[in-house]
Formats: structure tokens, C-alpha cells, sequence
């Protein structure tokens, strides 16, 4: 658990070492704003519903962002070789580094706190969907950060990790919109329906996104995560053969 | 203290160790040499538990590297061919983070990093981004680390690849400090770097270990015979067969090209060669304006070496 923290430490400074911490979050806040702006007026609506509608489909290309340098540049470096010479088990090492983008991803959504102090001032919402929307919001980008680090793992270079990165997480995410789901059944009968049910992940996040938090979505989330980080680390343990 | 025993590793069809063994006992310092590509580093890989092999076992102080990893990993300290720096972080703050991860705190990490920025020469560096320090620097900043938590065992692949001579000498003198303390392995293609350190050395090539012990018994080994270099203010024609005739000499080869009367003289290792050229001038009343034992450089052993290892089966030809 130390070693856990110490890679932690050294992963989250390391976002914050470089501009691109700073770029990232703005860019985050600015676009994710400037879509909700839009929306809000037009729609007239005291809610969150937009702002949180657009984020799977918006994190799909910043969540690898975030993720691409984690395995990435440490080979880039040589310093893979470090981190997997210290005695510290390479599950170990994993979890510091995916919780340290984990923590870098939630200080960018804590940035959007002033939308909902707004839309509070402006109207009257529904606290609670706004409460759901934001852990639905974290689970969501828990889980892609999770793909993310993964597909990190298995390229030598940025590019090619933010690329894997961002493929992989729309696959996750599209296999869960109903219309994609009844294609692949129209070809596999079954398929495409246990694809969205189990794998794709609008459905879920679309009742957190309503305010409803149900075990199901909770397990969904958690388990895409962890098998995702599960993956990871049998990848580490067996690079070595 | 290491153990390497019957270790093969190969990467796709291309195998990269074949059945490579052998030992160190705590204390000694072993030069690993071979040229590049020759699997220097992918045993050293294999040693600090970053590779696993495809068969064969290695034990690190009793403990073997594939069932008790991290064990062995606390014990060894590692500075892998490809220095691993964070350029984003400053000296102190990369040797602090290797000594946390190492399980280091406190006074202990104060007291360590002090050391260790001490020894390797790193006092007026300490708060450079790593990022900005020349090759030299970077190169002691990777030994630093691997020193961090003070290990029993370090493995050092090519450590003083890259450097200038006067960083070498320093380099070349931390390691023979540590010399008795610490357990070292370290390799280089270059070597002149082995003997002012060690004279235990390993030599790999191909995969193949082809040699194994110290350097002065590997020369004769390779080399076969002893040689004299004899020059003379005399007639080459004459001086020659008289050569030819002494006792045990095995080969006489009259190095025109010097100018004059100048040959090269081998013997067996054990025959009093030098003593008996000098017996055979004197008699003969030549007027030598050289006559001295000329050890072979690692180089011609290496080379004699590599060949024989090449070519198996060849051996009595090169003896």
C-alpha cells in the first residue's frame, strides 16, 4: 500500500509538473461549458441533463488523453524498467498510477462545480439527479481511465496509446446505444442486446444521469473497472515471459 | 550470492540466451563481457526479475528470482543499460521517490541520500531538473539510484557507457570502493574497463557463455603460448633458425615489416622463454635493442575466444 501511495505521489505531481495539466483542464472546462452553454439556454431547463448528456461521448477523447503517457512514456523513458524492478508488485504500481490519473480526471470535473451552483441560482433543479449525475459522471470516467491505462500498457508510444485508447472506449460506449444494439442483433441474434446490456455503458450511465443510483449501474461500473485494471495487470505479470 | 544456473530465454524464434550459467560469491565483483547483442543485458534482466527465463533457475541470496520476486528485488539495486530518469523531476526529488518506493523514510532516507549524492558527485547537481544534466550526470544520478536503499547485490549494465574518461576513472573508482562490501555485476563491450576493477570476468557471445574465470588464466587458455618479442642489430637470415632451435619454442614469425631482425617468439606458458633468449644473445654475442614478454591484451583473448566459440570443435587449431 505504500508503494501504492509513493507511485501515486510521484504520478500526480508528474500531471502537474507540465503545462499540459493546466491545457488539459482548461480545455476540459471551456469546451465541456461552452457545449452546455448552448444547450442551457435554448432548453431553458433549471437541469444538467446536457452538461452530463455530452460526457461519454466528450471523455471518449479526453480520458485517453489523460491516460496515454501512464505505461507509455515510462518505456518511452526506460523507467518501465525501474518501476518494475522495485519491490513493489506490478499490481501495486498500476493502481498508483491509475488513481493518480484518476485523481487528475476528478480535480478537471470538480472544475465544473460552478454549473450546477448556476443552475441553482438560476432555477430551482432537482439536487438529487445533479448528485448522480456527478458520481455517474466519475464512474464513467473511472471506467474509461481504466480502458485507457490498459491500452497505454500495450503501446511504446503516446500516439499510439491515445489512439487504442480512444477506439477501445467507444466501443465500450457504443455497444450501448440501442440502435447499435439492434444492428448487431439483426446480424447475431442476442448478441447485440447482451453487448449492451453487459458491456455498453449508455444505459447505465442514462438512469444515473436521471437521478436513479441502482445497484446494477453500481456493479456495472465497478466491475467494467476493475476487469479492465485486472487486464492490466496480467499484462504486466506476464510481459516478462 | 547469485546463481545462474542453465538459463535460456528466447524473443520470438530468435534466441537470445542458450543455457547460460554461472556463479558469484558475496564479495566479488564480476566483469560481464560481450559484444553488443551478445545477451549481457537479457541476463542481467533475468537476474533482477524484470525478464523471466524460458527455463533454467536463478537464486539471488538463497532466493529464487521467479518464486520470491520482490525479495529478491529489495536485495539488488539495478542500473539498467538505458538509464531510468523522470526528466521532469529534479535530482533530489527522483532519488527521494526511488527511496520511498524502496521502503526508505525518515532519518534512513536523509541519511542514504546524503551518501548517495556524495559518492556519485552529485552535490552540485542535487536540485537540477534531471532533464537539464549532461550524459555524465544522468549516468550518476542511475547509479545513485540503484544505491538508494544500500543493497547487498548491484547489477550495473554498462555503467559507463557514454562517458569521458575522466567520469569513467571516477565511476570505475566508486565501484572498486564498494569492492568486498557489496556483491557487483557489472558488464561492458569495452574492455580495458574490466581489469582495473576486477579479474573475475564472464564472457558472453551469442547467448553462449564462452568463457568463465580470471583474466590472466583466460589468456592462456585462449592464447596458448607465451610470446617474446626479440629484436636485434643482426643478419634476420642468421639469427632465425637459431631461434627456431631453442628448446620449446613453438612458432618464431620474423616481423619483416619492422625493418630488420625483429620476431615474435611463442612458447608454451612454462617454459623459461625470456630466460632463454637472453641466455641464447648473450652466447651469441647479438646486439638487442629489444627484448621484452608481451602479455596479450583482453582483446586478442577476447577475439581468440569468440572465434573458438564460433567455430566449435575448432579449438586445437587456435591452440
Amino acid at each position: 500500500m505504500n508503494g501504492t501511495l509513493t507511485i501515486f505521489r510521484r504520478e500526480f505531481a508528474a500531471y502537474f509538473n507540465s503545462p499540459i495539466a493546466y491545457i488539459f483542464i482548461i480545455a476540459f472546462l471551456v469546451l465541456n461549458g461552452g457545449l452546455f452553454m448552448t444547450s442551457f439556454f435554448l432548453q431553458a431547463a433549471a437541469d444538467l441533463r446536457a452538461f452530463f448528456g455530452n460526457l461519454p461521448f466528450f471523455l471518449i477523447f479526453f480520458i485517453p488523453a489523460v491516460s496515454m503517457r501512464l505505461w507509455a512514456e515510462d518505456k518511452r523513458l526506460g523507467t518501465f524498467e525501474l518501476l518494475m524492478t522495485l519491490p513493489i508488485r506490478a499490481g501495486d504500481v498500476m493502481l498508483g498510477k491509475y488513481l493518480a490519473a484518476l485523481a487528475f480526471y476528478l480535480v478537471a470535473l470538480a472544475g465544473t462545480l460552478p454549473l450546477p451552483i448556476m443552475v441553482a441560482a438560476l432555477g430551482n433543479p432537482d439536487v438529487g439527479a445533479m448528485w448522480s449525475g456527478y458520481l455517474g459522471a466519475a464512474l464513467l470516467g473511472a471506467l474509461y481511465l481504466a480502458v485507457g491505462t490498459f491500452t497505454s500498457g500495450l503501446m511504446r508510444d503516446q500516439i499510439s496509446a491515445v489512439i487504442l485508447g480512444i477506439m477501445a472506449c467507444f466501443v465500450v460506449f457504443i455497444v450501448g446505444v440501442a440502435g447499435v444494439a439492434a444492428t448487431i442483433d439483426g446480424w447475431l441474434p442476442g448478441v447485440g442486446s447482451f453487448l449492451q446490456q453487459y458491456v455498453g455503458l449508455s444505459g447505465h450511465y442514462d438512469m444515473m444521469l436521471r437521478g436513479v443510483i441502482s445497484l446494477a449501474d453500481m456493479t456495472y461500473f465497478m466491475g467494467m473497472t476493475a476487469i479492465f485494471l485486472i487486464l492490466n495487470t496480467l499484462w504486466l505479470e506476464g510481459r516478462k515471459y | 550470492m547469485i546463481e545462474v544456473r542453465d538459463v535460456s530465454k528466447s524473443f520470438g524464434t530468435m534466441a537470445a540466451l542458450d543455457r547460460v550459467s554461472f556463479s558469484l560469491n558475496k564479495g566479488e565483483i564480476l566483469g560481464f563481457l560481450g559484444p553488443n547483442g551478445a545477451g549481457k543485458s537479457t541476463t542481467m534482466k533475468i537476474v533482477t526479475t524484470f525478464l523471466a527465463a524460458d527455463s533454467g533457475s536463478v537464486t539471488v541470496d538463497g532466493i529464487d528470482v521467479l518464486e520470491q520476486p520482490l525479495a529478491v528485488r529489495s536485495r539488488v539495486g539495478y542500473l539498467p543499460e538505458n538509464v531510468p530518469l523522470y526528466l521532469d523531476m529534479n535530482v533530489q526529488e527522483y532519488l527521494e521517490f526511488v527511496g520511498r518506493a524502496r521502503g526508505l523514510g525518515g532519518a534512513r532516507l536523509r541519511q542514504r541520500l546524503d551518501w548517495c549524492v556524495e559518492a556519485c558527485g552529485l552535490v552540485t547537481e542535487y536540485h537540477k531538473p534531471i532533464g537539464e544534466l549532461s550524459k555524465g550526470y544522468k549516468q550518476r544520478t542511475g547509479l545513485a539510484q540503484a544505491l538508494i536503499h544500500d543493497p547487498e547485490i548491484l547489477i550495473l549494465d554498462e555503467p559507463t557507457s557514454g562517458l569521458d574518461p575522466l567520469q569513467i576513472l571516477g565511476i570505475r573508482e566508486l565501484i572498486k570502493s564498494l569492492a568486498g562490501a557489496k556483491t557487483i555485476i557489472f558488464s561492458t563491450h569495452i574492455l580495458q574497463e574490466v581489469s582495473p576493477v576486477t579479474d573475475r570476468v564472464v564472457i558472453i557471445n551469442e547467448g553462449r557463455i564462452i568463457a568463465d574465470g580470471r583474466v590472466g588464466d583466460l589468456q592462456r587458455e585462449a592464447m596458448g603460448s607465451n610470446r617474446v618479442f626479440l629484436g636485434a642489430r643482426q643478419d634476420a637470415a642468421a639469427v632465425s633458425p637459431l631461434l627456431e632451435g631453442l628448446a620449446g619454442v613453438e612458432r618464431v614469425e620474423h616481423l619483416a615489416a619492422d625493418g630488420g631482425c625483429r620476431f615474435e617468439v611463442r612458447a608454451p606458458f612454462g617454459t623459461e622463454l625470456l630466460g632463454d633468449l637472453h641466455r641464447l644473445a648473450r652466447e651469441q654475442g647479438w646486439e638487442l635493442n629489444e627484448l621484452h614478454e608481451a602479455p596479450y591484451s583482453l582483446e586478442d583473448t577476447f577475439i581468440a575466444l569468440t572465434k573458438r566459440s564460433v567455430r566449435p570443435g575448432a579449438q586445437q587449431e587456435v591452440v
